[in-house]
C-alpha cells in the first residue's frame, strides 16, 4: 500500500514546516521564506539528486497547497472591507493608481522585453506588482509602525491591491487555462466573468442564506460547513476553469457580511495557516534549485527594476495621504516587500506549461519568481528594519 | 477625547486614542485575543511598544483600569472556608424579586444550591429557618454553598438573572 510511505513523507513534510517555522521564530523572520527553503531542501532536484529518499510532489501535497491558495484568499475577502475602501476612496485610490501604474507598468515592460509575448508579460507583471500582506503586515506590527501614520497608506494600497488581483487572477487563470487562439480565450475570460457575477450576487444576496448556514451552536459543525462551502465553491470554478482563489475570495466576501466574521476568522486560521504553509512548501517542492540559478539574469533584471518602482511609487503614495518625506520613504520600504500573490501568481504561470505557454517560458518565469520572492522578502524586510539609515539621507 | 477606530486586515482592529499633550495610545487587538499597547509622544514621534499582552492578560488588566476588578480581598464580604462550601452573608434589598416569598417559593435551594442556615432580621437571628419562613427587605441570609452557588444566590438576590 503505497499509503505507508504516504503518510510517511506528509509527516517529514510537516516537519521540517514547523522546524524552519521555529527558526523563523527565533530568528525574528517572516516564515515564509523558509518553508519554501525547507521545501526545496527535501525535494527530487536536492535531496534526490544526492540519492536520498526526498519528498515526492504527491497529491496530497498538491491538494493542500491548493487548499492553502483558497484560505489565503478566503481569508482575504473575508477582510476585506469594501466600505472601507470606499470611505477613504480619494486617498487609496490615488495612492493604490499611482502603486498599480508603476509597477504594472514596469513589469509589463520587462516581461514583453523578455518573452515578447503578451501572456508572459502579464504574469511578470503580476509578480512584481503585488506586495506581500503577510509579511508587511508582520513587520508593520514587529517594529511598531502600526502605530504611526504610515501604516494608512500601507494597509490602504494592500487592500487597493487585493480588489486588483481578484479581478487580475480571475483574468489570467482563464487566459492560462484557455485555449491559445483569441476566440477561446475571450471564452474562458467570459465564462470567469460569468461565474464572478454569480458570486457577486451571491455576495450581495445570500448573507441571510449564510447565516442560517453558520447559525449552530456547535463548533464542530460550524467549521464544518464554513471549510464546505469554501471548497465546493472553489473547486466548482476550478471545474469550469475559473481561478479557484478568486472564488474563495467572493465566497470569502461573502461570510463577511454575516454577524459570524469573528467567529470565522477565530475557528479557520489555524486551517489557514497550516494549508498555506503546506502551499508555500510544495512551491520549493517544485521548484529547481538549479533552474532558478540559471534564472539569476532575470531575477536580477526583476529586482533592480521593480525594487526601486516600489520604492518610488510607495513614496508618492505616502504623499497622497499627506505624510512628510520620512514616513513617505518609510511605504516606499515596505511596499518593496513581495511574497505569496506572486508565488500564486507563479504557481498560475506553471500550471500553462505546454498549454498556452511554451514549456520552457513557463518554467522559467516560475523559477524567476520564487527566486524573485526569496529576494524580495528578504530585502523589504531587510529595509524596513533600517530605515533610520535611509531617512538620514533625506533633505530636511 | 477621540478614540479612532480602524481594521488591521489579518490581524484585528486598531484602536487611537488620543492623551493630552499630542500623546496618544494605540491599542492594536489581534483576532486571537493578543493585545499591543504603543504610546506615541507626538505627531512627528514613533510608536512605541509599551505592552505584548495575551488574551487573557488584557482582559485583567482592561477590568482594572475600568475599575471592574473585584477578585482582590474584599473585607465586606466575609467569607469562612467549609472544605469546598463557604459562608456568606447576602442581604434582600427592597426591590429584591425575592422578598415576600417565603424560603421555599423563592425556590433558593433548587435554583442555586446553597441553603440558607440562618437569617438576621435586625437584632433577631432566625436560625435554621424552615421553608415557610418569609423572607423581608432588609434581611441578611447566611448561606452556605459553592463559591458557584454562592454567585448564583447573589445573582438571584439581586434579581439579575
Amino acid at each position: 500500500m503505497a499509503a505507508e510511505t504516504a503518510l510517511l513523507e506528509v509527516g517529514v513534510m510537516f516537519a521540517a514546516i514547523g522546524a524552519v517555522g521555529f527558526l523563523a521564530g527565533r530568528l525574528g523572520l517572516s516564515p515564509i521564506p523558509f518553508y519554501i527553503l525547507a521545501g526545496v531542501g527535501l525535494n527530487e532536484f536536492v535531496l534526490g539528486a544526492a540519492g536520498l529518499p526526498a519528498v515526492s510532489n504527491g497529491e496530497f501535497v498538491q491538494v493542500g497547497a491548493e487548499l492553502g491558495i483558497v484560505f489565503l484568499l478566503f481569508f482575504l475577502g473575508l477582510e476585506f472591507n469594501l466600505d472601507r475602501l470606499l470611505a477613504d476612496r480619494t486617498r487609496i485610490g490615488t495612492a493604490g493608481m499611482i502603486d498599480l501604474v508603476v509597477n504594472f507598468g514596469v513589469g509589463l515592460a520587462v516581461g514583453w522585453l523578455l518573452f515578447g509575448a503578451l501572456l508572459p508579460a502579464l504574469l511578470v507583471a503580476g509578480v512584481v506588482y503585488i506586495s506581500s500582506s503577510a509579511i508587511i503586515t508582520k513587520s508593520l506590527l514587529d517594529l511598531g509602525w502600526i502605530a504611526n501614520p504610515e501604516s494608512a497608506p500601507m494597509l490602504g494600497v494592500l487592500v487597493f491591491e487585493d480588489l486588483v488581483i481578484a479581478v487580475y487572477l480571475a483574468v489570467v487563470v482563464a487566459l492560462v487555462s484557455g485555449g491559445g487562439d483569441v476566440w477561446s480565450a475571450a471564452r474562458s475570460v467570459g465564462i470567469a466573468f460569468g461565474f464572478i457575477v454569480l458570486l457577486l450576487v451571491l455576495v450581495a444576496a445570500g448573507t441571510a442564506l449564510f447565516e442560517r448556514l453558520l447559525d449552530t451552536p456547535s463548533s464542530e459543525y460550524f467549521i464544518l460547513r464554513a471549510v464546505g462551502v469554501t471548497v465546493l465553491l472553489a473547486g466548482a470554478a476550478l471545474a469550469v476553469g475559473v481561478s479557484e482563489a478568486v472564488a474563495a475570495f467572493f465566497v470569502g466576501m461573502a461570510f463577511s457580511a454575516t454577524e459570524y466574521v469573528h467567529d470565522l476568522e477565530t475557528a479557520l486560521s489555524s486551517i489557514r495557516d497550516v494549508f498555506a504553509a503546506v502551499f508555500f512548501f510544495w512551491i520549493g517542492l517544485v521548484t529547481d534549485p538549479f533552474v532558478v540559478v540559471g534564472a539569476a539574469d532575470v531575477i536580477l533584471l526583476l529586482v533592480v527594476l521593480t525594487a526601486p518602482a516600489k520604492l518610488l511609487s510607495g513614496f508618492y503614495g505616502g504623499r497622497a495621504y499627506a505624510l512628510d518625506d520620512r514616513r513617505s520613504l518609510r511605504v516606499g520600504l515596505a511596499m518593496v516587500t513581495r511574497g505569496e500573490f506572486s508565488l500564486i501568481i507563479a504557481a498560475v504561470a506553471l500550471s500553462g506549461a505546454g498549454g498556452t505557454l511554451p514549456v520552457e517560458t513557463a518554467e522559467t518565469i516560475y523559477a524567476a519568481a520564487v527566486g524573485y520572492v526569496l529576494v524580495m522578502s528578504a530585502l523589504g524586510t531587510t529595509l524596513m528594519g533600517a530605515s533610520g539609515r535611509f531617512e538620514r539621507f533625506l533633505p530636511s | 477625547m477621540r478614540v479612532y477606530e480602524s481594521e488591521v486586515p489579518g490581524v484585528g482592529r486598531k484602536f487611537e486614542l488620543e492623551l493630552t499633550g499630542g500623546t496618544s495610545a494605540v491599542v492594536v487587538v489581534h483576532h486571537d485575543g493578543r493585545c499591543e499597547l504603543f504610546r506615541r509622544d507626538g505627531p512627528d514621534a514613533d510608536g512605541e511598544k509599551i505592552l505584548d499582552l495575551k488574551g487573557e492578560q488584557a482582559n485583567r488588566l482592561g477590568s482594572i483600569l475600568e475599575g471592574a476588578y473585584f477578585e482582590s480581598v474584599d473585607v465586606d464580604s466575609l467569607s469562612v472556608p467549609l472544605g469546598e462550601a463557604i459562608i456568606e452573608w447576602v442581604e434582600v434589598g427592597a426591590d429584591s424579586p425575592v422578598a415576600g416569598e417565603t424560603l421555599g417559593s423563592s425556590k433558593i435551594r433548587t435554583e442555586t444550591g446553597a441553603s440558607i442556615i440562618a437569617i438576621q432580621r435586625g437584632e433577631e437571628t432566625v436560625a435554621n429557618p424552615d421553608p415557610e419562613t418569609e423572607l423581608e427587605p432588609g434581611d441578611l441570609l447566611v448561606a452556605v454553598g459553592t463559591r458557584e452557588e454562592q454567585a448564583e444566590l447573589a445573582a438571584l438576590i439581586e434579581g439579575s438573572t
